[in-house]
């Protein structure tokens, strides 16, 4: 037996012929370029704003040293209670590289990139036309910053843009409603999307990935813009920068896609490299590069056009970011920058700096950007001393102005939480939703034309025969073929969605409910990731702040943990730390495991309903896969679409007429009733519906009648179907396939507890899984809820009275024995 | 001669599909031809002759489903 047709022919003759593997010399410093030169390029005025904007953004981080420090600047006492990770002695880095960057293009940052993101909004200031910024100010929340600024900072001496720039960073930054993000997300969040700096990333590296999804969108959109992700020399040693390096270098960019998109998305990773990651010393410590750039040439055969540059110099980081952005426009990227500077400031002011000596920072302080670029700007004729002093000067006030006014409290306040209690909740939740075109286009075949698709018309819609017998999945509808039909309607009708992961092509997605997709939808569309969990994370993070959507697999459930931070850090909290700023129509499809044992098998629909911020779906027949796969697709909130291997196979046997040949949606946060009872209530998450089922057949023959509700949907929750439902029974089981410690089933069995006390006739009871591994195959009923192990729990904790032969595996188990030894 | 069978195909599949016949009785085969596809509700696979010889016997039509274990072909 042969797999199907790959693309990409390996040839063992080539691969066994004697070679040298060939790398070539990376330029370190090799910028030399007179002063005469520069002016020829920029003109005079713009080599002295250059000045001008590295003292801004020096002036307004001493701003910040100096509150975290003295609790006071200049004649302004106030508390900062928040994080101030400096990068004073880093400014030409920041503002050269943005003098270099254009409007549109977009910049994501590091925990430490208060002066990245300046600089970049100050250069948009400058290039773009007056009434675009005039546009820009005035549709941003409603007007009510420059609002604010004309009333507040209106000294004309200021230009009103860059007043409007610098007080949505600082009310940012202090936690206040006109911050840009309304103070959720704070100074290490702090972002503008208009002027082109996107979220900077409190999690080291974080913003890698998230920038290389922009970079695909800008690229699949044909836009002349390159994205720029500002990283640390620390996030050398995290995985998911890697990851990203390597997907945005992927080799089917220009082997296997189709004109106009055989080139590589325009990605630029700029290491900030200060030589510390907070106090570990990443040359010669925690690293083993010699030079940061050299990473690079374990990526491609390109190496990345690595090099190592001055950031100690505005003009040597302007000049590698214009050349290198031509060759990215040209479809050449990634590109590695290698910026090489130092902070004086501590890793945060409460850093003592006791891992560096006082005579490096004093060696480095000869290399002050400013200092230096002023000596060179004197020497040239440029500016000359008098005038330094004045911009010196100037800008000063300037802060001290703007810092005056946004420290007020009565004039720049934080959100009302006293008066909007739960404000903070409002914005995890856009609840918008799209509706898609009917119209399909830019297919490779029609639907009716690949033989996969076609071949779910001959099946029946509905899963018994007229008899009453069920149908096997290859002549009736399975969960599989509804889960593809909701996929393929959108991925043919809506063109800004894209999917991908593992094996999503020719396989048809490790479980085949892709099959047939790659006749249909172009590889740019859809498409193999490599095995980079985080990456397929955090790139659909940043396609869909982009505008784009996707769905992206994740193939075992279990490989959540490798993309752990971006789902729990980034996925579920964008949408409220930018207070509603970013939207991430994105659906992320997990799929538990059945028979490969402990890292295979798990559901961890409990570990992410945990994480405020996703919606989480689980459905257990094809109808609702099929429906809720629809309105997780429309959905603009990040969806988790749990799936169950054991399920993928299963018809519909609950709605008469079958799952719908049209286009249907199943809304997010209704249950479900399968069988009415009126002794006892029991909810199911998932796939242990069908064992609640069968152990509802057996409880019939001991007179117990009970009520049975699919959740379908976790987050949010239908309680008014299940507290309705317990107000007539008086019990309530929760049956989930989660192990019991922890489980939301717990936490569902809490609220009832709360929300229907009197009506309950005994304490409401929770099966899951035992807190221990999953077992392999043969073992695996032993492990996840069975129909007996059901029946033991409704007859020893609801029904005493009853007799039945305990059956189940759990019957003899001591509980507390159990949980005291943290089993 | 030679039965060509539905092989196993996972614990819970036991039926599949044939999608193309790539031989008609009285064709010649070498030993790993791919003599037919078949599909199943999760994948599609090649099934490819165990050994050489004539196409003596098809049981079944494109279209069909077959269960696992069932002999489709037969080889002299």
């Amino acid at each position: 037996m042969k797999t199907m047709p790959k693309n990409i022919d390996i040839d063992p003759n080539k691969i066994f012929a004697k070679d040298f593997l060939k790398s070539t010399e990376l330029p370190i410093h090799q910028y030399q370029k007179s002063i005469d030169d520069e002016l020829k390029i920029h003109g005079k005025e713009n080599l002295k704003e250059v000045l001008r904007h590295m003292y801004i953004v020096r002036e307004f981080e001493n701003m910040l040293n100096s509150f975290k420090t003295i609790g006071s600047y200049k004649n302004i006492n106030y508390t900062y209670n928040g994080p101030a990770h400096l990068s004073i002695g880093q400014e030409a880095a920041a503002v050269g590289a943005a003098f270099a960057l254009k409007p549109e293009d977009k910049i994501f940052g590091s925990h430490r990139s208060h002066g990245e993101m300046i600089a970049k909004g100050l250069s948009a200031i400058k290039n773009l036309s007056r009434d675009k910024i005039k546009s820009i100010m005035h549709d941003y929340n409603g007007g009510k910053l420059i609002s604010y600024v004309h009333k507040n900072l209106n000294d004309k001496e200021f230009n009103d843009a860059e007043m409007f720039l610098l007080s949505g960073v600082l009310a940012e930054i202090f936690m206040r409603e006109l911050g840009f993000n309304k103070g959720m997300g704070g100074s290490m969040h702090a972002f503008f999307t208009p002027f082109g700096t996107f979220p900077n990333n409190a999690i080291v590296g974080g913003s890698s990935g998230i920038a290389v999804g922009a970079a695909l969108h800008a690229h699949l959109n044909q836009e002349e813009s390159i994205c720029v992700a500002n990283l640390g020399d620390g996030s050398t040693g995290c995985g998911l920068v890697w990851e990203s390096m390597n997907f945005s270098s992927m080799g089917q960019y220009k082997n296997l896609w189709p004109e106009p998109y055989n080139k590589n998305p325009p990605m630029l990773f700029c290491f900030m490299n200060n030589f510390y990651a907070m106090g570990g010393q990443t040359l010669g410590e925690t690293m083993s590069w010699d030079r940061l750039s050299r990473i690079a040439t374990g990526v491609n055969s390109e190496q990345m056009h690595a090099e190592t540059i001055n950031g100690s110099d505005p003009l040597s980081v302007a000049d590698a970011i214009i050349r290198k952005r031509k060759l990215l426009i040209e479809g050449n990227g990634p590109i590695l920058l290698d910026i090489e500077c130092y902070r004086y400031s501590g890793h945060s002011t409460t850093d003592t700096n006791a891992y560096r000596s006082r005579d490096e920072i004093k060696h480095w302080k000869f290399f002050d950007p400013i200092q230096q670029y002023s000596e060179k700007m004197i020497e040239a004729g440029i500016i000359n001393k008098n005038d330094l002093n004045n911009m010196s000067e100037k800008v000063q006030n300037q802060i001290e102005y703007l810092t005056s006014k946004v420290v007020d409290r009565e004039l720049t306040p934080s959100i009302d939480i006293a008066k909007n209690p739960t404000i903070i909740g409002d914005f995890t939740f856009n609840k918008k939703v799209i509706n898609v075109s009917k119209i399909t286009s830019d297919l490779l075949k029609n639907e009716g034309e690949v033989n996969q698709i076609k071949s779910l018309q001959k099946k029946s819609r509905f899963g018994k025969s007229e008899e009453g017998s069920l149908l096997s999945g290859m002549r009736a509808i399975t969960l599989r073929d509804s889960l593809a039909e909701a996929i393929i309607y959108h991925l043919s009708r809506d063109k800004s969605l894209i999917a991908y992961g593992e094996e999503c092509r020719d396989w048809g997605g490790a479980f085949g409910v892709y099959r047939g997709f790659s006749d249909i939808i172009p590889i740019n569309r859809l498409f193999n990731s490599p095995i980079s969990e985080a990456a397929i994370v955090s790139t659909a993070i940043g396609y869909a702040i982009s505008g784009g959507r996707a769905i992206i697999e994740l193939m075992y459930s279990d490989f959540i943990g490798r993309a752990g931070d971006e789902i729990f850090n980034q996925l579920a909290k964008w949408q409220a730390m930018s207070a509603g700023e970013l939207n991430l129509p994105i659906v992320l499809r997990a799929s538990i495991g059945s028979k490969y044992g402990a890292q295979h098998s798990q559901d961890w629909t409990s570990l992410l309903t945990h994480i405020p911020g996703l919606s989480i779906v689980y459905p257990a027949t094809p109808y609702d896969a099929k429906g809720l796969m629809a309105s997780s697709l429309c959905s603009n909130d990040p969806t988790v679409f749990f799936e169950s291997q054991r399920l993928y196979d299963k018809v519909e046997i609950f709605t008469e007429n079958g799952v719908p040949k049209n286009y249907y949606k199943v809304p997010f946060g209704k249950a479900v009733k399968r069988r009415s009872g009126k002794d006892i209530t029991i909810l199911t998450i998932g796939a242990s519906l069908y064992a609640a089922l069968d152990a509802s057949m057996e409880l019939i023959n001991h007179n117990i009648d009970a009520e049975i509700i699919d959740a379908r949907s976790l987050v949010p929750f239908d309680y008014e179907m299940l507290l309705n439902s317990v107000k007539l029974t008086g019990r309530l089981l929760i049956v989930s396939e989660a192990v019991e410690r922890g489980s939301f089933a717990n936490t569902i069995a809490t609220n009832v507890s709360k929300f229907a006390f009197k009506n309950l006739i005994a304490s409401p009871m929770i099966i899951g899984s035992p807190n221990w591994i999953a077992p392999g195959a043969d073992m695996e009923k032993t492990y996840s809820p069975q129909s007996e192990d059901i029946l033991d729990l409704v007859f020893r904790d609801f029904f005493p009275e009853k007799k039945i032969n305990k059956r189940g595996l759990r019957k003899d188990w001591d509980f507390l024995d159990l949980a005291k030894k943290g089993l | 001669m030679t039965d060509i069978i539905i092989p196993n195909l996972g614990n819970e599949i036991s039926e599949a599909e044939i999608t193309e016949w790539l031989v008609e009785t009285g064709d010649d085969v070498e030993q790993g031809d791919v003599v037919l596809l078949i599909s199943t509700t999760k994948t599609s696979l090649e099934i490819e002759a165990p050994t050489s010889g004539k196409i003596s016997q098809i049981n079944s039509n494109e279209g069909d489903l077959v269960q696992v274990g069932e002999v489709v072909c037969t080889i002299e």
